[in-house]
């Protein structure tokens, strides 16, 4: 029984590791500073090929840090609503609200964000558009990670500050905030990192394939690193466009496991 | 100590000229449970109140209405003649005004004197608070447990320091009324015998309202007493007298048994 | 009590809250109505026809459909087993150090970008496929099926692995107090406590798989044509993802294909939501 348990779980222990070994060593040959400084070597025919990733990247942060400016102020109302204003009934529909936002796939906002931001609201294939449609694809996470981090913060003293004679703000910025910041903070990073790895929700609505270095503003489209990958993986005959994109992916990993990694890591420091 | 001339026979309301704090038919519920049912009580401006009764009854609920941290209740509630559904400056003055110390201390995480002063106004916590720190210590009888140590960290004391520190932080915003919910219900008999001394010596100058099921405690305390079942007032009278000569059957039989079958 | 005094807080509060209800309800209704304008045109049964010409005004989406079932069905036949064996082994078997390990290196596959499982399924898997099996470019359902199996993976593991750990563990000194032997302990003890975690980690697997788009995409094909004959998993096929992220750049703001992507959309949406709802209906209670 051992044994064959064992022989199953070798692949699923083993593929991780083989994963992302076989990313990086794809990306080997064209993972240098040229990735990022940009080089004179262009591929004659494909344009972007051969040139730095670095509006990728940038592209990249851009939609990641826009989506979570919009999302956190919301998320953080959600939350404070859950916990002082609604009623316990309020908070079974809302939790339910929010499972059955989350349950949604993510391309089917991208969908929605093409028709209502793109075409009903004309913003385009804009920077704007992918930040709002990547802030509502967080926005259950975000709010689901409050709302349980504003829980777990006892009773007892949330009543104490009260009886003080505190203000709801005061007992949010003087107990909640210190108590639950690496909670909130855990949180943020994995709805960045999520934020960092949609692809298909921006594919048609925010990003653009290249020429654009930095956006002049938020009307104007972006290149991101995800659909950097999507398009160059696609073009089966040129072998430094493939090498980029495995380069792209490498650094996709890279960041994302920065943040994901830094929420895991601050969730077992809570813990302790 | 202030005497009050309570009807004990015929009504628990009770209407004194100098009343501070009135509750007139207080009604509460909780999703759809009956919590409190036309509660009806005085306190005077000065004097400790105790108000006895099983678990369950709805003490700790008749508190945390005072307090406004229930605030769907019914009936009437006044503090000098001002109804506390409308207090002028907000729910949040109010309960600067009414001190509320529970059962189970929660200390936040901060020094002994920061949290003494934590209810301040930031700019008065800016200033200098020493003296106001030292009083506060002195009244709620910490102060020389603690003097030495007043920028450690507050968890470190014990439960009973705590709860003691919770009643000096409560102080420190010079409430005029005083709840207490079961406030020696977990302490050891000295950290008890330091708060009942200094609850008496506060009660001179301010109303104290006590939750306690530990009548050994309440006959210490004298004042008021009102004894409280399945969330209504069953009687209510001068400590030394209800207690050893108690009218209704619910009362006798809670004094014998400390149990209580209000149906 | 709060519309009479409303502090800065409340109406912060108030604005998130009805900025977050309008949006998405906003988002919502577009979706609906425009599947709703799609389905009044064709018609309820358009769900089994089997044929996809958008120019010729033909949306069948049986393809889709069955190409969408194909791929999951793969994709949890793999992903259960291994996974299940996986948080067996983690967390009943190695030491606790080892079992940080697996659970790290779990958590940092869930942390791959779909797009990043596509390159590696169409670069790794598809060569692999196309000289192992003799296909013709390797893109099929089996490859869609086996990078969808590594993605919902991690959920599985996880969520099985917390179930496992949280038996009591008196319930497992009970069950060697009995003289149960491993197996046993593992059968009638272990696994039946453990279900209802399990099973809705598996719930939100399905949820999870229906709903990838890139990596499905990249390897599937795009050929909306129904599998011939129907349980034919290694020609290039059709999923409702893979068909919305494909055409959705081409199709037409406002024309009848749009809609037919909303409607699309709008099934994928319904059955997410139901697999999402069943695993925390059935989640235990924590």
């Amino acid at each position: 029984m051992k044994i064959i348990l064992i022989m199953f779980a070798i692949p699923a222990i083993l593929l991780p590791a083989a994963c992302v070994l076989y990313i990086f060593y794809q990306a080997m040959p064209a993972l240098n500073l040229s990735l990022i400084f940009g080089s004179d070597i262009s591929v004659v025919g494909v344009n972007s090929i051969g040139q730095s990733i670095l509006p990728q990247i940038t592209g990249s942060l851009l939609l990641m840090a826009l989506a979570c400016f919009i999302a956190l102020p919301i998320a953080f109302s959600i939350a404070l609503f859950h916990a002082f204003w609604a009623s316990q009934n309020h908070k079974k529909l809302l939790m339910t609200l929010l499972q059955m936002l989350q349950g949604i796939p993510p391309i089917v906002y991208g969908l929605c964000g093409l028709i209502v931001f793109v075409h009903t609201l004309q913003w385009g294939i804009s920077l704007l558009t992918g930040s709002v449609i990547l802030a509502i694809i967080i926005l259950p996470l975000l709010s689901n990670s409050l709302i349980h981090a504003f829980a777990r913060i006892p009773r007892e003293q949330t009543d104490a500050a009260l009886s003080l004679g505190l203000s709801k703000l005061n007992v949010i910025i003087r107990i909640w905030l210190p108590a639950s910041w690496s909670n909130i903070l855990t949180g943020l990073l994995l709805s960045m990192a999520r934020a960092l790895s949609e692809t298909a929700p921006i594919l048609f609505t925010a990003t653009v394939f290249s020429g654009i270095t930095w956006p002049d503003s938020i009307f104007s489209p972006v290149t991101s690193l995800q659909t950097h990958i999507f398009y160059l993986a696609q073009e089966g005959s040129n072998i430094q466009a493939i090498h980029t994109a495995w380069a792209s992916a490498a650094t996709l990993l890279l960041l994302v496991l920065c943040f994901s990694l830094m929420a895991g890591y601050l969730r077992r420091y809570d813990t302790t | 100590m202030m005497q009050t001339n309570i009807d004990v026979k015929n009504t628990p309301k009770i209407h004194v000229q100098k009343d501070f704090l009135v509750v007139e038919q207080l009604s509460l519920q909780l999703e759809n449970n009956p919590i409190l049912n036309n509660i009806s009580f005085s306190l005077p401006i000065t004097g400790i109140t105790t108000l006895i009764g099983p678990s369950g009854a709805g003490k700790s609920s008749l508190l945390r209405c005072l307090n406004m941290l229930y605030s769907t209740w019914g009936g009437e509630i006044t503090i000098d003649k001002t109804s506390i559904k409308q207090w002028q400056a907000g729910e949040d003055n109010l309960r600067k005004f009414i001190g509320l110390i529970a059962q189970k201390p929660a200390i936040f995480p901060a020094s002994i004197a920061e949290n003494v002063t934590f209810g301040l106004p930031r700019k008065q916590r800016k200033q200098d608070t020493t003296t106001l720190i030292h009083d506060c210590l002195i009244q709620a009888a910490l102060w020389d447990e603690v003097k030495d140590r007043l920028n450690q960290p507050a968890v470190s004391l014990s439960i009973g320091q705590q709860q003691r520190l919770c009643l000096a932080r409560a102080l420190a915003l010079q409430p005029s009324i005083l709840l207490l919910d079961e406030p020696t219900a977990s302490l050891d008999p000295r950290s008890k015998q330091l708060i009942e001394i200094s609850l008496r010596r506060l009660a001179k100058n301010m109303p104290i309202l006590c939750v306690t099921h530990d009548l050994e405690q309440a006959k210490r305390l004298q004042g008021q007493l009102i004894f409280m079942c399945d969330g209504k007032i069953i009687e209510t009278g001068e400590s030394q007298e209800l207690l050893q000569n108690p009218q209704k059957l619910e009362t006798r039989e809670f004094l014998r048994w400390e149990v209580c079958d209000c149906d | 009590m709060l519309m009479l005094r409303p502090s800065m807080l409340a109406s912060f509060v108030w604005l998130g809250c009805l900025t977050a209800a309008f949006s998405i309800a906003v988002l919502l209704w577009f979706l609906w109505d425009n599947a709703w304008l799609f389905f009044q045109q064709f018609g309820i049964q358009t769900l089994w026809l089997d044929e996809w010409y958008p120019y010729e005004n033909l949306y069948g989406f049986l393809p889709a459909i069955t190409g969408t079932a194909w791929a999951l069905l793969i994709a949890l036949l793999i992903a259960i087993p291994c996974g299940l064996a996986a948080a067996i082994v983690s967390s009943e078997i190695v030491s606790s150090t080892w079992q940080a390990w697996i659970r790290l290196s779990m958590e940092v596959l869930a942390g791959i970008p779909s797009v990043v499982y596509g390159l590696i399924g169409l670069w790794l898997l598809l060569p692999l496929l196309q000289s192992q099996l003799n296909l013709l470019t390797g893109h099929s359902l089996l490859a869609a099926g086996l990078i969808l199996s590594l993605m919902i993976l991690p959920t599985i593991m996880l969520m099985a692995q917390d179930a496992l750990q949280g038996v009591a563990p008196e319930q497992r000194e009970a069950a060697k107090l009995l003289g149960l032997n491993w197996n046993q302990q593992l059968l009638r003890i272990l696994l039946p406590q453990a279900w209802p975690g399990i099973r809705s980690g598996i719930l939100l697997a399905v949820g999870r798989g229906l709903g990838e788009t890139m990596a499905v995409m990249l390897v599937v094909g795009s050929l909306d044509r129904m599998p011939q004959p129907f349980y034919n998993i290694l020609e290039p096929a059709q999923t409702l993802t893979s068909r919305i992220g494909r055409e959705m750049g081409e199709a037409a703001f406002g024309s009848l294909h749009f809609s037919a992507l909303m409607a699309c959309g709008l099934i994928l949406a319904i059955v997410a939501v139901f697999f999402s709802f069943s695993a925390q209906k059935m989640r235990p209670s924590t």
